[in-house]
């Protein structure tokens, strides 16, 4: 199926998201709340655009938009800027001191707003990857509370979570770094709650919190690794070389 | 006001007639609202485990849902409709009446736990706009001067 | 000879008194029965639209209906039957001569009731009563028409969703019967929210049958077994009712394992609105019928391929499938006579408000907003000027009094900038404000949106923000533009139909009352003497008689002065409500701007 973005003719499948097609044919579209591993959440709007078939134009977000019949797409077009010239000052005077937004703003050109009332030391934009990010790895300690004006990603009663086991996959999706991790060479603070690290039994460097590497042992039946990450690969590695003498 | 408090025996009771079923949550949870005036933090622990899901989901849903409370409502629930047509009619200053009258605003609960008072969309009495039901019971283009009378006799507990 | 005594029993009615007033009729009957030469019998029915002038009790077959009726009527009521009227209970018309039957009544004459048909006529709890009166016929016709003969005769007819959007049911239901999957699922959405509309309420009261019926045509056309009403939390007696119907109507082999014996099974289920008013949006109420959040998702993808459970799920409003069994029996055609162009057959409008009538009114499509208001609500209360009426609720706009003569449907309302909406129509008179009406609807939007998407959430909690400030005299120079350049973004980039139309009160506000919004920013007033921070009230010394009324109505005790003597506000401790010039019968109490405070 071909398309046009931006007049460049793209090739792409039936169904396939407007945003992957755009990202595969090297076409800038900014994005906050989409995220690889975890997509479809389609909430910040700063990604959309226009597209247009026989003729009617309509804005469209293109991480959420299947590709279904042959259009043109416009990812520039006065409409769309001037569209997320405003999601995007709305998102800055909903988190202030984000740095991506700001950077965001800065380079879309976005105007000061002063009317607009700002959240203070605000960085969350609610965009839910967090949530996601904790629900698919099966353990859905945090949530979106409340609705509307008044929604915020928390735990429950606001008290340390005992499904929370600090991987910190939470603040490793954020886009705009607004979950708080506090780590020292011991202990790792998350939401609330405080969890010891394991310390790697080769390099020293902590391998994770205890709840953490349990969970992954439960997950794959294994024993829980002593190991980090990267020298867990060393380790394979060393084994391979040592049986096939590469 | 005392809490009571949710056993295992009540939980089985609340779930005897739902499957352990996603889609029952919210229905689990009105019975249990109904039943306790709120969610109980331990109903919400074992709903979870029942239905296999985390607590986070639940609590999200508890917040979500105006149905559903975290916080102990009173004995009587007073809830002031704010539809458009109760709005236009003087909503507001019937509001602002019962807040005087009970010295509680909405979404809270007088110090005795007799009452509750809620502010709500559209309970679809236009007609008999400004609408005020306590307890499930309507009435219609209230005053304030009828206020005092039907608060006495709520204290009472005499059936209105 | 055999006579009928209905009672209105709908939630208005209720709210007045109507059970007692059964009661009271029962017994009163019971007690002259014995010397009777007629046989009565007392029903309790679904809502007579009227609600106003309830309890409404309807005598049968003599077509006499009595209004306002207590308790204590009741004995003269039983005494009338088959001799004089009681009339001091009669309807009055606008030269105060007594009307008898409905028929002869302004509100009800120029209605046409269709999917209202039986509401008012049959005991909603009597399964024999629906099929009396022709129930149960369409399914039974259904069964013995091909699926693709059921959707011919609904895209015949022309029916257009009667939630708010309008789309053609027909279409919906052919889309959804060309996917092959199992199961399907049918959806009634119940979850009324617009604030002032209550015509899903009243037929799921009032005639539950009737839209369990559409949905098993439904079934049967696109090939769905099971199904769901998602019914508000609030509507108790609705879902009561519903209930009851779904049970009956198992018991009797209509619904269940076998649609009255064809072999065709469907079962159907209530669920209980969690009180959110975005589970009226129908991939959020489906996520709600799932156990989860109410948050909507992108409809790229509609749910008529991926709905509930991601089966194709075809959901439709009550009062859309309370025409189903119409357009069977009767055929499309004969329901596409009435309505326009575009928008066939009646629509059940609510009307509320400052009008004379309020009630529910059912007329075809394309009659003027000047005929509903004036012919059949009898005009605005107290004969004040008219100024707008709200249509389609919160998603909805204020059309003003030039723009009387428009014609109702789907498109001139959405042309115009409002919309049908579910049928709500609050009319408003000129004490009341259009930035607090706008204000009004951005908060209550503000408070229901889901908050998934920025758009929604953020430019609500903006404009929340900027409309405030107007009303409590901080509006800037400017505000009006950014008002419109954030309802702009937002109807393009929202995820769903809630935040693509939530400005629309805003934005018909700025157009047709741009002069309201000047007046609060540029010159510190409101012209409708709403806004308590821009307001302040004085009583004309010539025109008060001292009665007294305001004075009893005034919630801080602001008001002086003795009996038959000009009364007099303090300044001080006014909190400028305006309960004393609502109250007042001699037009002394006036609203003023108040004067700026040094900033």
């Amino acid at each position: 199926m071909n398309i046009t973005i931006d007049g460049k003719p793209c090739v792409c499948e039936p169904g396939e998201y407007l945003l992957d097609v755009a990202r595969r044919n090297r076409i800038v579209i900014p994005t906050l709340c989409h995220h690889d591993g975890l997509p479809g959440q389609g909430c910040c709007r700063v990604c959309i655009v226009e597209v247009e078939i026989r003729g009617r134009r309509n804005i469209v977000t293109s991480c959420v938009y299947p590709v279904e019949r042959e259009c043109a797409v416009f990812t520039d077009s006065d409409a769309v800027n001037q569209q997320r010239r405003v999601v995007l000052a709305l998102l800055r005077s909903r988190a202030p001191e984000a740095d991506r937004i700001n950077r965001l703003c800065k380079l879309y050109k976005v105007p000061e707003y002063e009317r607009f009332a700002s959240k203070s030391g605000e960085k969350c934009i609610l965009c839910g990857l967090c949530v996601k990010a904790c629900q698919s790895l099966g353990t859905g300690a945090i949530a979106a509370m409340n609705r509307g004006v008044e929604k915020e990603v928390s735990t429950p009663y606001d008290k340390p979570s005992d499904d929370c086991v600090g991987c910190g996959s939470c603040a490793a999706v954020c886009p705009t770094g607004a979950i708080e991790v506090k780590e020292d060479a011991a202990s790792r603070a998350i939401w609330n709650r405080e969890f010891r690290l394991r310390i790697c039994e080769r390099c020293g460097q902590p391998a994770g919190t205890m709840e953490e590497l349990e969970l992954a042992a439960r997950k794959s039946g294994a024993e829980p690794s002593a190991l980090c990450g990267e020298c867990r690969k060393k380790a394979v590695a060393d084994a391979m070389a040592a049986t096939y003498g590469v | 006001m005392a809490i009571p408090a949710i056993s295992d025996q009540d939980f089985d009771r609340l779930t005897r007639a739902y499957p352990s079923d996603r889609r029952y949550a919210l229905a689990v949870m009105q019975d249990m609202q109904r039943r306790y005036n709120y969610i109980p933090p331990e109903g919400l622990t074992a709903l979870a485990e029942y239905l296999n899901c985390p607590v986070a989901e639940l609590y999200s849903m508890a917040t979500f849902y105006k149905a559903l409370s975290l916080k102990p409502k009173g004995n009587h629930i007073i809830k002031v409709c704010d539809g458009t047509a109760c709005h236009i009619r003087g909503s507001v200053n019937l509001l602002n009446g019962i807040m005087a009258a009970l010295g509680i605003g909405p979404e809270e609960t007088t110090e005795d736990g007799e009452f509750s008072l809620e502010l709500v969309n559209c309970l679809g009495s236009c007609a008999l706009a400004p609408v005020m039901v306590v307890d499930g019971v309507y009435y219609g283009k209230v005053t304030l001067e009828s206020l005092p009378d039907i608060f006495n006799r709520l204290r009472e507990g005499a059936a209105v | 000879m055999n006579c009928t005594v209905l009672v209105c029993c709908g939630t208005g009615c209720i709210a007045n008194g109507s059970i007692d007033v059964t009661e009271a009729l029962s017994r009163a009957l019971l007690e002259i029965g014995a010397d009777a030469s007629v046989k009565t019998a007392v029903k309790q029915t679904g809502c007579n639209g009227f609600c106003e002038n309830g309890p409404i009790v309807r005598i049968m077959p003599d077509d006499i209906s009595y209004y306002r009726v207590k308790p204590k009527d009741a004995p003269a009521i039983a005494a009338s039957i088959g001799g004089k009227p009681v009339n001091r209970l009669l309807f009055r018309d606008e030269e105060g001569k007594p009307v008898l039957s409905q028929k002869a009544n302004p509100f009800y004459t120029p209605q046409r009731k269709v999917a209202l048909r039986n509401i008012g006529e049959i005991d909603p709890g009597q399964l024999a009563d629906y099929r009396a009166r022709g129930g149960y016929e369409a399914l039974k016709k259904a069964l013995a028409m091909t699926p693709d003969e059921i959707i011919r005769e609904v895209e015949i007819s022309g029916l257009r969703g009667r939630g708010g959007a309008g789309f053609p049911t027909g279409r919906k239901w052919r889309t959804a019967a060309g996917y092959e999957a199992e199961p399907k699922y049918v959806v009634c959405n119940g979850d009324e929210g617009d604030p002032g509309a209550f015509m899903d309420r009243s037929i799921l009261e009032g005639d539950p049958h009737t839209v369990l019926e559409g949905m098993a045509i439904c079934a049967l056309a696109v090939g769905a077994s099971e199904g769901f009403l998602y019914i508000r939390d609030e509507y108790g007696l609705a879902r009561e009712h519903i209930q009851r119907a779904i049970s009956d109507a198992e018991e009797e082999g209509i619904l269940g394992d076998s649609l009255m014996g064809g072999g065709k099974s469907l079962r159907l289920s209530v669920v209980r609105g969690g009180g959110a008013f975005v589970c009226g949006e129908s991939t959020a109420l489906m996520a709600s019928i799932e156990g989860r959040v109410g948050e909507p998702r992108a409809k790229y993808i509609r749910s008529v391929q991926r709905g509930l459970w991601n089966q194709p799920t075809v959901l439709n409003n009550v009062e859309t499938f309370a025409n189903i069994p119409v357009i069977i029996n009767e055929g499309g055609a004969s329901f596409a006579e009435l309505g326009t162009d575009n928008s066939k057959g009646t629509k059940v409008f609510a009307m509320v408000g400052k009008v004379k009538r309020t009630g529910l009114v059912e007329i075809p499509m394309g009659v003027s907003l000047r005929h509903l208001i004036y012919d059949i609500g009898g005009g605005v209360i107290g004969d004040r000027p008219f100024k707008a009426v709200q249509t389609g609720g919160p998603s909805g706009g204020c059309i003003p009094a030039d723009m009387l003569d428009l014609p109702v449907d789907f498109d001139t309302l959405t042309q115009y900038g409002a919309m049908m909406g579910s049928g709500g129509m609050i009319v408003m008179d000129d004490r009341s404000c259009m930035v607090e009406v706008a204000r009004y609807y951005v908060n209550f939007l503000a408070g229901e949106s889901c908050g998934k998407c920025s758009p929604c959430r953020e430019g609500l909690r903006q404009m929340l923000q900027i409309l405030t400030d107007i009303r409590e005299g901080r509006g800037k120079k400017g505000d009006v533009e950014l008002l419109e350049e954030i309802g702009e973004t937002m109807i393009g980039a929202s995820l769903c139909a809630l935040g693509k139309s939530a400005p629309n009160p805003v934005l018909t506000t700025i157009r047709y009352f741009r002069d309201e919004y000047d007046a609060h920013i540029h010159e510190y007033r409101c012209p409708a003497g709403v806004c308590p921070k821009l307001t302040a009230f004085e009583i004309d010394p010539a025109a008060c008689t001292g009665c007294t009324r305001c004075k009893r109505a005034c919630p801080t005790g602001a008001i002086t002065g003795g009996v038959k003597s000009a009364h007099n506000i303090d300044q001080a401790s006014c909190i400028a409500c305006g309960s004393c010039r609502d109250v007042c019968r001699f037009g002394a109490v006036r609203a003023a701007a108040k004067r700026r405070l040094a900033v």
